[in-house]
């Protein structure tokens, strides 16, 4: 039966997909391409489009090359993508301070030197299951212009953000698959089969796959071989019944089911190790087997490099499930052997003279498939192929697959490399008590200085943020620096220790520990920068700060990535905090919010966190109440769903204030109850009180508030958190009137911030009861984009203007307090609402007013907004109340220029 | 398609018999009304072009019962259109006219079954063509 079929068959015709093909032709052609996705459902083709744009792209004399993502290649890193790599590259220094890049560059250079410069046309099947360290790779290659890359994602699959970032910048082509139509079916049918098909069979298969391409492949082979596909006349024929079921995997089942026992063992040894060198399995299977499996269309032989493939990713899913455990484990040990004994054969230069690219490429791929294999059986792979890829994973940020790898050392091998990497995968997954155990255990192990020192400061890193233990924290880095003294590693101690003082809430100490750092290089000015930008900004010293934050962001970009540091973009939310605390209200939202569309997607959760509390805090200010709610809701459920108890702590605060001013008490008090869950964070602890004190006033209790602004305050001024203290007392003066001046103006001395200045002058003239001073205020804190504390200063004014007897300005000054407070998204606090004085108008009496005042009669009015003239004249009466005024002639005069 | 659907392409187009240049007149009508940017695409004097229309297609449609004398024909025919600058895109556009110019000029006689027929054989034809074409075609450069 076959027989009949084979020359069709040996190239299974491709109907309906030319368009698709002349768009991989075009984006080819075009240099600022870098490459083409291919998206679809499963059997909907897109392996196959994918090889036939190779298969064009060879032809036309390209340099081509397959990698294939799977489920357990996705486990080692660089594992898929080995070929693209020079011998011995894709390994960084035992401790991991090669530079990933400076690989990546490397693999750039072996591969324009292969090619001549040309681009190598890469297809990376099923490409969402390839590792994260190849998808970089990947990235950086297709971003050079150094691979021309053909992407298939399937549908569901999460997408990778290499394939995301550059389709969104207009790189990569996409091209989304859809099963056939009925029409292309017929053709592929006839194609196919070589002649007309009889209107029952076409109708049944039809049916049965609904123009799924993987689908009519497999019932016409399986037909075909059954017999139940047969030729008559030159028409075919549905002589049997095809399979009743509609379900694919039974339809491979089948055809694989009916394999001699040779053909199966080489397609069960396919689905584990595959590709294999076409030599070995010729060396195996008896002859004709390997033909006849190709002609069935089970296996496909690549030319260029002598491997056998399996047909279709879904062949090996299915073969594998069915191999029994005990068969998998010996065939993939057995394959490791074999490979790690030719290698050996070939010797560690490979040989005599210089080994050909090939070669190399494929001596730099076994090793990591033998760790594969072994690791897939349950065998122990060498140790030190594990703790490499761990560096690769970790470099992508995949610390689930550090941590697999590393797990999979024994335990008499992990050494203390091994035990850093192990210890900071724990640590950000959030397994803190196990991170701790592992870091200790490797501080007794035998170690360079080097790698001593980035336990130690990951070990303090994994106290102070996972277990919230800033003391333990302290100790641990005490006992390095009494171990560590040659520098630059010491002050690189002393920089860390000066971060734990900071992130604990004590900018002071952490000033005087950072003023031990003399010089340092590069890597100790990064980390120093971490803990000197945030406890410069507390100490109101903002222009020092913003200076050191923007030092730090240069100094890290020069180092690159290394081991045991903070992410980069730490930096940047430290400028955000120190542009905040200096009142550059405006510039640190903006940058923000840059901020956070770079780190978002990408595996940095904590400095998301930090963005959008920083964006909460900075609109907090602003007087945007529901913004400020919306963006610390976001920080919190982002710290709770990452584990990091300290910044949720931060956030809840944020969110408590945000609902208290706008005066929904029991959405602030909610806030605090989830606080109390976690534990204490001593970061920003002063500011952490607003949250108490404004819930307290939310909920009726402004002694209560009173009491908590001003034990906060005292704690602020005993740790040097100038900025808090600032804040705490001027909210006194504000929601009390208690007055605060005298500290106040030594804090806008000791500060350069222009934002504690307006808040001392505010303090200064709510004591004078000056009206000029208070609107002088107002303009201050308008200047810099703090509406509401504007609008307060302004309603003060009003108040002030109107105990001196003076209406006119009084009113003037509250129409400039309601415009205000407009800004600011519905906040009411209590320094918009004086009961003794005029109330500002609400914003329906505003509105009514106005246009009463323009001559307006009351029926126009309610017409034009949709009332009563009922509710418009009870609007008008408690307006008139509210301006002291008795006629809309008054109201005129008291409106003045605003008409 | 079935041997009763080649059978049916082939004797709807027999009946054509004398319309046969209506039909080629009606198709080139079609093509431009439906997508005016192909008319450039047709250097040649249009008399001549039609006829030669009419020929090829009338050997496309007695080819068409057997694969392997239909592949000889679509195998060249699609090359040289690659060098005439048709693109993928553009076969859809002309089934259509091709189509609409078969409903025109047979009437009541082009029904469903028939234009059913018609849809399969232009798009095994199309598809061959394209096939032609992608092995006539240099890649990238």
């Amino acid at each position: 039966m076959l027989s009949a079929v084979t020359g069709t068959l040996q190239r299974w015709p491709i109907v309906g997909r030319r368009a698709e093909l002349e768009v991989f032709e075009r984006v080819l052609d075009s240099v600022e391409q870098k490459g083409l996705v291919i998206y679809g459902r499963a059997g909907v083709g897109k392996t196959r489009l994918a090889d036939e744009c190779r298969q064009q792209a060879a032809a036309a004399g390209h340099p081509t090359e397959r990698i294939a993502g799977s489920r357990t290649a996705a486990l080692l890193p660089l594992g898929a993508v080995a070929a693209l790599l020079p011998r011995g590259a894709g390994w960084p220094d035992a401790d991991g301070t090669a530079g990933i890049v400076a690989l990546f560059e490397q693999a750039r250079q072996f591969l324009l030197q292969r090619h001549g410069g040309r681009r190598l046309v890469t297809v990376a099947d099923d490409m969402a299951l390839l590792d994260a360290a190849s998808l970089a790779l990947l990235g950086y290659l297709a971003a050079h212009g150094t691979v021309f890359l053909i992407a298939t994602v399937r549908t569901g699959e999460p997408v990778p953000d290499l394939v995301t970032g550059l389709w969104r910048d207009g790189l990569l082509e996409r091209i989304d698959l859809a099963d056939l139509s009925r029409v292309h079916l017929d053709t592929l049918l006839h194609l196919a089969l070589g002649g007309p098909v009889e209107a029952g069979a076409e109708q049944e298969i039809w049916e049965v796959t609904a123009g799924n391409p993987m689908y009519v492949r497999e019932l016409v082979l399986g037909g075909l071989e059954s017999g139940a596909l047969v030729e008559r006349s030159g028409v075919w024929h549905l002589e049997g019944r095809l399979p009743s079921t509609s379900r694919l995997l039974d339809l491979v089942e089948q055809r694989i089911g009916q394999l001699s026992a040779e053909a199966r063992s080489v397609v069960e040894l396919l689905s584990l190790c595959q590709p294999v060198e076409l030599g070995y399995l010729e060396s195996i299977a008896p002859a004709g087997v390997l033909e006849s499996l190709e002609r069935a269309g089970l296996v496909m032989i690549t030319l260029p490099d002598q491997a056998v493939r399996l047909a279709h990713p879904m062949h090996a899913r299915v073969v594998r499930a069915a191999i029994p455990q005990s068969r998998a484990r010996a065939t993939l040990l057995a394959q490791a052997s074999r490979l790690e004994a030719a290698l050996t054969a070939q010797g560690p230069s490979g040989g005599s003279g210089p080994p050909s690219a090939a070669t190399s490429a494929a001596a730099a791929s076994a090793a990591l498939r033998i760790a594969l294999w072994r690791l897939d059986a349950g065998g122990q792979p060498d140790p030190d192929v594990l703790i490499r890829g761990a560096h690769l994973a970790r470099y992508a940020h995949d610390f689930r697959v550090v941590r697999r790898l590393i797990e999979a050392v024994p335990g008499d091998r992990l050494d203390a490399v091994g035990a850093l990497l192990l210890g900071e995968a724990l640590y950000e997954l959030g397994e803190f008590r196990d991170a701790d155990r592992v870091l200790a255990r490797g501080q007794q192990q035998p170690s360079t200085e080097q790698v001593a020192l980035r336990l130690a400061v990951t070990r303090a890193k994994n106290a102070q943020w996972g277990l919230c233990e800033p003391e333990a924290a302290l100790v641990i880095n005490g006992a390095a620096r009494a171990v560590i003294t040659s520098r630059p590693l010491a002050e690189e101690l002393i920089a860390d220790e000066a971060s734990v003082l900071t992130f604990s809430g004590h900018p002071d100490r952490a000033l005087i520990v950072l003023d031990r750092i003399t010089g340092g290089d590069r890597r100790t000015r990064v980390v120093r920068a971490i803990a000197s930008a945030p406890a410069l900004a507390m100490a109101g010293w903002t222009a020092q700060a913003i200076a050191a934050a923007e030092e730090g962001r240069a100094d890290h970009a020069a180092l690159g990535e290394e081991l045991a540091i903070a992410h980069p973009a730490m930096h940047v939310v430290n400028l955000v905090f120190a542009l905040t605390e200096a009142g550059r209200l405006a510039e640190a939202e903006q940058l923000a919010r840059a901020g956070t569309e770079t780190v978002a997607g990408s595996r940095v959760p904590v400095a998301q966190i930090f963005f959008a509390a920083n964006l909460g805090r900075i609109a907090t200010l602003q007087g945007r109440a529901t913004t400020a709610r919306r963006y610390y809701a976001e920080a919190a459920g982002l710290a709770d769903a990452n584990r990091f108890a300290g910044p949720r702590r931060l956030a809840l605060s944020g969110l408590a204030v945000a609902c208290a001013m706008l005066g929904d008490a029991a959405a602030a008090a909610q806030a605090l109850a989830e606080r109390a869950a976690g534990p204490p964070f001593g970061f920003r602890e002063p500011e952490q009180h607003l949250a108490d004190a404004w819930t307290a006033l939310a909920s009726g209790q402004p002694a209560e508030a009173a009491e908590w602004l001003n034990e906060a305050a005292a704690l602020a001024a005993a740790t040097g958190h100038r900025t808090a203290e600032a804040w705490l007392l001027h909210d006194l003066v504000r929601i009390t009137g208690q007055d605060a001046t005298a500290r106040l103006l030594e804090l806008a001395d000791a500060c350069d911030s222009p934002l504690v200045r307006a808040r001392a002058r505010h303090a200064l003239a709510v004591r004078a009861r000056s009206a000029p001073e208070l609107a002088a205020a107002a303009d201050d804190f308008e200047a810099l984009g703090a509406m509401l504390l504007a609008a307060e200063a302004a309603a003060g004014a009003a108040e002030a203007y109107s105990r001196a007897g003076d209406p006119r300005a009084a009113a003037a000054a509250l129409r400039r307090s309601n415009v205000l407070a407009a800004t600011c998204e519905g906040a009411s606090t209590p320094g918009l609402v004086h009961a003794d004085t005029a109330v500002p108008l609400s914003g329906r009496e505003r509105e009514i007013v106005l246009l009463a005042a323009k001559g307006l009669a009351s029926k126009d009015i309610a017409e034009r907004l949709y009332l009563s003239v009922r509710t418009v004249n009870n609007h008008l009466q408690h307006a008139y109340a509210k301006l002291g005024v008795g006629s809309r002639a008054g109201l005129a005069q008291a409106l003045g220029s605003e008409r | 398609m079935t041997p009763e659907q080649i059978t049916l392409v082939q004797t709807s187009y027999e009946g054509l018999g004398p319309r046969l240049p209506d039909l080629t007149a009606r198709f080139y009508q079609e093509l431009f009304r439906r997508d005016p940017g192909l008319r450039p695409l047709f250097t040649t004097d249009m008399a001549e072009q039609q006829v030669r229309f009419s020929l090829k297609l009338t050997q496309l449609v007695q080819a068409i019962g057997s694969l392997d004398e239909l592949l000889v024909h679509t195998r060249a025919l699609g090359a040289r259109h690659v060098g005439y600058g048709v693109r993928a895109v553009d076969y859809p556009t002309v089934g259509a006219a091709l189509l609409d110019a078969l409903a025109a000029v047979l009437g009541d006689d082009f029904d469903a079954e028939t234009r059913q027929a018609w849809v399969l054989a232009y798009n095994l034809m199309a598809e061959t063509m394209l096939a032609g074409a992608a092995a006539a075609r240099p890649v990238g450069g």
